[in-house]
């Protein structure tokens, strides 16, 4: 299947999981999707899922404090400064759990991307906005990047006989991890602009011709869409 | 008629002191000039000035005419530039923009608009060249450094330049991927400018020598006559180093590596069964191919890396020097990046700043320096710690004749007081420092790796 058409579901099985009514659509959603990242070697993949997996459980866990619905209290707490009084009713319970399932589809969905798709043909498939196309394919590597990085400082300072544990001590490496990839980017804009990147006469390698199984994925993603509004 | 002419070129980055001080000069069809200098001499700046990406790129103050072919860099971008001019710069890793080889090496030909029907082929036919044909498919994060610059190598070949501009392309290579790599780079009769800090190999191919200080030109000479201004005026340059290599009393093994096995992740064995002993008053050089588990070793002596088989002892603190630089860039000040390892002591880290030539810089952030200063700030960032076993990885990587010396003689003078472990490709530098050169005979492998005493 052309990148393309893969990103295509993707993208359908994101916009079905935002349109969703009921938590179990978009917890199924959110299942299929975990069940296509860990087709992705195990090494590389579990940044993502960890990442998005504390995202959706941190959701889960502020939502019914932040909101007020319902009428069916589980629990009544003090009254904090701003917030007002804390409570946790069934209601919010219900919503965080459908919130929290929305955002590990959409986690996993970009999981998917990230890990399964060749950006490479991705790009040179894409008939437009081959720039955008071409930055976040960029942006995307960025993640494997950043962790490489951080290894590497971690090392360099244990190498040091700096022991570098706990979240304050990490926290110190936020900083020049960001500054790093500043300059890894200032770095590949140099060689881009040296290899003829931003001239006008660019040309691109002929993408391959749609098969069926492409045709199919698309009309599958359309579909999937339309489901997600009348059905889910 | 010139391909490239610089006349009274004087260039500064935005806030510092000229990198190129009133350089003239012209370069022909077919030379191959090799340019020479210390770290900061302008090297860099002189070949990004070729490429136009000084000044458009980096700002600055301009002064002079570059012209490449006949247009003048100041009204002609680097991108227009393109396919006149390739540039590959040193490090591999930060110049790759596709995941896949032949994408990689297509990106320059469409960029130039080569006709889409030619662009595959003429990959392919780019790579071949580079004997990287084999490496077509490949995703590019799973290539070696070596394998990586053939790939840029490739990518710059491919445009068929009339002009190619290689910065310090060796400087991660092991010996017979470097002089593979020039030798492709030279054969095909396109005029090329190389800097090199690595002048043996690199003289061997040239037809003319540039020998830049503080941004001057100070020799422009045919290869033979450079080498005798250079055995006269820079002799570390084409002298092998050498250095009182005083014999100290060795004493017992600080570090032992007992029927040690490594492999990364689900990966194929690196290390099967290595024994290795470092001792207190030994300096111990490594070598070996890119990608033969040299880095690796180095790691799971100092602990940074546990052995899944085997055991490695360990009597005294250990240090280690990372190949990257890039990795000692963690505070804002250079003072306090070196004073990180002997928990804030400032005296301490002034003394080792000196050390190493810069104590002039200690007010000023890592990401500012140069990169032989951050070469020798990551080197005394790891020396303040004063260990009893010290590891370096490739220390001579971006380091100039002169400073290879200045470290093979410091390492020789401090040798009684640790157990030293130097991994490097550079032959020269093993000789001239080591009492024992370890070498690495195969290449990660299911059969592991054969350690071979080859000096002693």
């Amino acid at each position: 299947m052309r990148p393309s058409a893969a990103l295509a579901l993707l993208g359908a099985a994101v916009t079905a999981a935002l349109l969703a009514q009921h938590t179990i659509s978009v917890a199924v959603l959110a299942l299929v999707l975990l069940g296509v990242c860990l087709r992705a070697p195990r090494a590389r993949r579990w940044p993502y899922l960890v990442g998005t997996g504390i995202s959706a459980l941190a959701l889960f866990v502020v939502t019914p404090f932040v909101e007020t619905i319902g009428s069916h209290p589980l629990w009544t707490g003090p009254i904090v400064p701003v917030l007002g009084q804390l409570d946790v009713t069934r209601e919010e319970l219900s919503s965080a759990l459908f919130q929290a399932c929305r955002l590990a589809a959409v986690g996993f969905a970009f999981a998917a991307y990230a890990l399964l798709l060749d950006h490479d043909r991705l790009i040179a498939g894409s008939g437009f906005a081959r720039r955008s196309v071409l930055a976040v394919a960029l942006a995307t590597r960025l993640v494997p990047t950043l962790e490489r990085d951080a290894q590497g400082l971690v090392d360099s300072l244990r190498g040091r006989g700096v022991q570098v544990e706990g979240l304050r001590r990490r926290a110190t490496l936020v900083s020049p991890l960001l500054s790093g990839s500043l300059e890894r980017g200032l770095n590949l804009a140099e060689a881009m602009e040296a290899r003829g990147y931003g001239r006008r006469e660019r040309t691109h390698v002929p993408a391959p011709p749609w098969t069926a199984v492409d045709c199919t994925a698309v009309a599958g993603a359309l579909l999937l869409v339309a489901i997600g509004v009348t059905w889910l | 008629m010139a391909l490239a002419r610089l006349e009274r070129l004087t260039f500064s980055y935005p806030g510092a002191a000229p990198a190129l001080r009133d350089v003239s000069l012209e370069i022909h069809e077919g030379e191959v000039v090799l340019l020479l200098g210390a770290s900061g001499s302008g090297k860099s700046t002189l070949l990004r000035a070729l490429a136009g990406l000084v000044p458009h790129f980096h700002g600055g103050r301009f002064e002079g005419r570059v012209e490449v072919d006949g247009r003048d860099t100041r009204t002609a971008r680097p991108a227009a530039l393109a396919g006149t001019v390739a540039t590959l710069f040193q490090d591999p890793e930060e110049q790759v923009v596709f995941t896949r080889v032949t994408r990689e090496v297509a990106f320059g030909l469409e960029n130039v608009g080569t006709s889409p029907l030619e662009i595959v082929p003429r990959a392919l036919q780019a790579l071949t060249a580079v004997g990287a044909s084999h490496l077509a498919d490949r995703p590019v994060a799973e290539l070696s450094g070596g394998e990586l610059q053939r790939v840029c190598l490739a990518s710059a070949l491919a445009l068929e330049p009339q002009l190619l501009l290689l910065d310090e392309p060796t400087s991660q290579l092991d010996p017979e991927s470097a002089e593979g790599l020039l030798e492709l780079a030279t054969d095909r009769g396109t005029t090329v400018v190389l800097s090199e800090q690595r002048p043996d190999r690199a003289l061997a191919v040239a037809t003319r020598v540039l020998f830049l200080d503080s941004g001057r030109v100070v020799l422009d000479a045919p290869v033979d006559d450079a080498r005798e201004w250079l055995d006269t005026h820079r002799r570390a340059w084409t002298a092998d180093p050498h250095v009182a290599t005083a014999c100290c009393k060795v004493g017992k093994a600080v570090c032992r590596l007992r029927d040690v096995s490594y492999a990364y992740g689900e990966g194929p064995p690196v290390l099967v069964g290595l024994d290795l002993d470092l001792r207190r008053g030994e300096v111990v050089a490594l070598a070996g191919p890119n990608g033969s588990g040299k880095s690796t070793i180095a790691k799971l002596a100092v602990g940074l890396l546990e052995p899944q088989e085997g055991a490695v002892e360990r009597g005294g603190r250990a240090a280690m020097l990372l190949q990257d630089p890039s990795r000692y860039v963690i505070r804002d000040r250079a003072l306090d990046e070196v004073a990180l390892g002997v928990g804030g002591d400032l005296g301490r880290a002034r003394t080792a700043l000196a050390s190493v030539g810069l104590a002039e810089t200690e007010n000023r952030h890592p990401r500012d320096l140069s990169s032989g200063e951050r070469e020798r700030l990551a080197l005394a960032s790891v020396l303040v710690t004063e260990p009893d076993l010290l590891v370096l990885d490739e220390p001579t990587r971006g380091v100039d004749p002169e400073r290879k010396l200045e470290l093979a003689a410091r390492l020789r003078r401090e040798a009684a007081t640790r157990a030293t472990l130097v991994v490097t490709h550079d032959r020269t530098f093993a000789a001239a420092v080591a009492d024992r050169v370890v070498c690495l005979e195969s290449g990660p492998d299911p059969e592991g790796l054969t350690l071979g005493v080859a000096h002693a």
